[in-house]
């Protein structure tokens, strides 16, 4: 939260300007990352390919934020623009023979296509963006539950043309082989930076602060002039954008893209660990997708056999998402808003806030109230 | 003309299983506001009875898959919804999206990967000839059941004691309590006949296809969910007709797309699912006073 401006330095008497707290807000998710991807390349090597998967989850779950935390409108569908930036991706850099004989009903344009990576991972973006922007003319007019099975309506629409429209893609159901992996882990750590950075910016901005106004309170927010709809079409095409970066990342990581890959599982995946860290806040998003991709990682050692000394532990495959799934349902009954609280992370020396709230719009800190609801009626009204 | 009235009826059975479907889906939304992803996973689980059990003897396979459908509705409230009563609809959605997600593991765990076949009712994959007409006797028999199932739970909503609590909890859960309404029991009785009504489903399904895999429900639950949006969640009677209009486009587009366009049959039934929403946000028979569940 942003809400207070400035605090005093405990036994000094300066005020910390405003700019410092508020950066703060975002320096800190970047270091971790950045601590975190150094730390994992450095000591364990082995471990370099899921980092760069992580990352590329990393970006899509700060896209997904910068909307569903600002907006406060579950979505199912960012997904659909994940397909489309890896879509995007593998057309503009697969070797263009490649391309034509696994791709042989292919669109004209996009059989000529190429693009250097870079400028390859911006029109992705921009495909993305493109994509939401439409689709959030027609979805974001609609408010909580309808809106999350309408954006699922979405990701399945993509998904189910990608998968049988031969002149965009591959024949039905077949995979685009052959994606060239286009950046080292060193800038895919520098984009997902860039991209943190971004959506924390959208995130200071006039437009993102009405939005969260209109999450606190949708009967106050129009009432003080602010569009909803409007800023929600803004927040989506923003987050569309960044998810079409995180799909391209995705997509070179992978090296092989599918329809099918973009389902209910990845999409699952991706809300487990907005949900784990905090829907409400990037920092929450940050939290909760390396904290999930690490234990991706661990368990995926466990699957193939990992020796401790002499005894060898192994589990049996798909626990990974039993666990991850087991664990998000945990957090969501013991700490509903997530292990950040859904709060950005604070000025470390801040006098106690008098004003912190602990009203119901901030469910993780009233368990007294919850107790109470529990209790009494069972549910609230 | 005999085409024509082959595919009306094709399309009638089809919209009938999602209409079960999404009736289950919606009686558990009106008591707890809770839209069950996990729906799905309860038809799966009845399926898995219904083959397995099937070749020993069908009575005993029938009452199986009913026992299993009810056990695993309320062993998922008992276990996850139960902690959240106090939490959101989204919140609800998507810790039964991560149920869901958790126990199609499970049964690829316990059942493996690949499908499970075996004849559930063989008897009824047999087609009759009236008038030229080829029915499927699975057809004629999915529309009787879901027929009798969408009377009895009509007439137990509307005539019976307990019936006309779940519809005032439905109503109004807090006031349904203050007026003395034993709300336990209410759930109980709501999350058994989603039960029952997933059971009914599977039992098509298997029928259907022969064969359960760990994905099996998921397709059903999908539209049956999608249905019931577009009817009004908080209208049993709305979710009803939602999920029979799912099924019956689905069928109708499946017969009479021309062969290029065939491929795009779901996602000309997710089109027309939004462009309804455009229309009716709430869906279409929620009425006016549905606009609070932002």
């Amino acid at each position: 939260m942003t809400s207070s401006r400035t605090s005093r330095l405990p036994l000094v008497g300066w005020r910390v300007p405003h700019v410092v707290l508020s950066l703060w807000t975002l320096i800190v998710p970047l270091v971790v990352i950045w601590v975190v991807a150094s730390a994992v390349s450095n000591l364990l090597p082995a471990a370099s390919i899921d980092l760069g998967y992580a990352l590329a989850t990393l970006i899509i779950v700060v896209a997904m934020w910068s909307f569903i935390g600002n907006s406060g409108v579950l979505s199912f569908g960012h997904l659909a623009f994940v397909a489309v930036g890896a879509w995007t991706m593998s057309l503009l850099t697969i070797n263009p023979s490649v391309k034509s004989s696994i791709m042989p009903e292919l669109a004209p344009f996009l059989a000529h296509a190429s693009a250097n990576p870079y400028a390859a991972l911006l029109i992705a973006g921009v495909a993305g963006g493109v994509t939401a922007l439409v689709s959030g003319f027609a979805l974001m007019r609609l408010h909580g539950l309808e809106a999350g099975i309408a954006t699922f309506a979405l990701l399945m629409l993509v998904l189910q043309v990608l998968t049988y429209w031969s002149a965009v893609g591959p024949k039905s159901g077949q995979s685009m082989t052959g994606v060239p992996r286009s950046f080292d882990l060193q800038s895919t750590l520098v984009i997902a930076l860039i991209v943190v950075v971004l959506a924390w910016g959208y995130g200071q901005s006039r437009s993102a602060r009405m939005l969260r106004a209109s999450r606190e309170n949708a009967q106050a927010a129009p009432a003080s002039g602010i569009n909803i709809t409007w800023h929600r079409i803004i927040a989506f095409a923003i987050s569309g954008a960044l998810a079409g970066v995180g799909g391209a990342m995705w997509a070179q990581t992978n090296r092989v893209v599918q329809a099918s890959q973009f389902g209910l599982d990845f999409t699952f995946t991706t809300i487990a660990m907005l949900v784990v860290g905090g829907m409400l806040s990037v920092w929450g998003a940050v939290v909760g997708s390396l904290l999930i991709s690490a234990l991706n990682h661990v368990l995926g050692l466990l699957e193939n056999g990992m020796h401790i000394g002499a005894v060898v532990i192994s589990l049996p495959s798909g626990s990974r998402l039993v666990v991850v799934a087991a664990f998000m349902v945990i957090i969501l009954i013991f700490r509903p808003a997530g292990i950040t609280g859904g709060r950005e992370v604070t000025w470390p020396f801040r006098p106690p806030d008098p004003f912190l709230r602990r009203g119901p719009a901030d469910p993780g800190r009233d368990e007294q109230e919850m107790v109470m609801f529990q209790t009494d009626s069972g549910r609230v009204g | 003309m005999i085409p024509v009235i082959q595919s009306l009826i094709d399309a009638t059975s089809a919209g009938a299983v999602y209409a079960l479907a999404a009736l289950g889906i919606g009686l558990v939304f009106g008591v707890l506001r809770l839209a069950n992803f996990a729906n799905g996973e309860i038809i799966t689980g009845a399926a898995y009875a219904l083959i397995l059990v099937w070749p020993l003897s069908w009575p005993l396979a029938l009452a199986a898959s009913v026992v299993v459908a009810i056990a695993l509705s309320l062993l998922m409230d008992l276990a996850v919804f139960r902690w959240m009563r106090s939490q959101s609809a989204a919140s609800l959605l998507i810790a039964s999206f991560g149920v869901s997600i958790l126990l199609q593991r499970a049964y690829e765990g316990i059942f493996g990967v690949n499908v499970r076949t075996g004849a559930v009712a063989p008897a009824l994959t047999r087609s009759v000839n009236v008038g030229g007409l080829r029915l499927s006797m699975l057809a004629i028999v999915a529309i009787i059941l879901a027929a009798v199932l969408l009377i009895a739970v009509h007439f137990f909503l509307t005539k019976s004691r307990m019936g006309l609590q779940v519809q005032a909890a439905a109503a109004n859960f807090r006031e349904a309590r203050i007026l003395g309404i034993r709300s336990g029991v209410m759930i109980a009785v709501t999350l058994g006949m989603s039960g029952i009504l997933a059971a009914a489903v599977a039992f098509v399904l298997t029928t259907q296809s022969g064969a359960v895999n760990p994905t099996f429900g998921v397709q059903a639950t999908l539209f049956g969910l999608i249905g019931a949006v577009i009817g009004g969640l908080n209208r049993i009677g709305g979710a009803l007709v939602g999920g029979f209009a799912v099924g019956f486009a689905l069928s109708l587009f499946t017969t009479w797309l021309p062969s290029g366009f065939g491929d795009f049959r779901v996602a000309l039934v997710y089109l027309l699912v939004i462009v309804v929403l455009l229309i009716a946000p709430n869906g279409i028979f929620a009425g006016r006073t549905a606009k609070e569940r932002t």
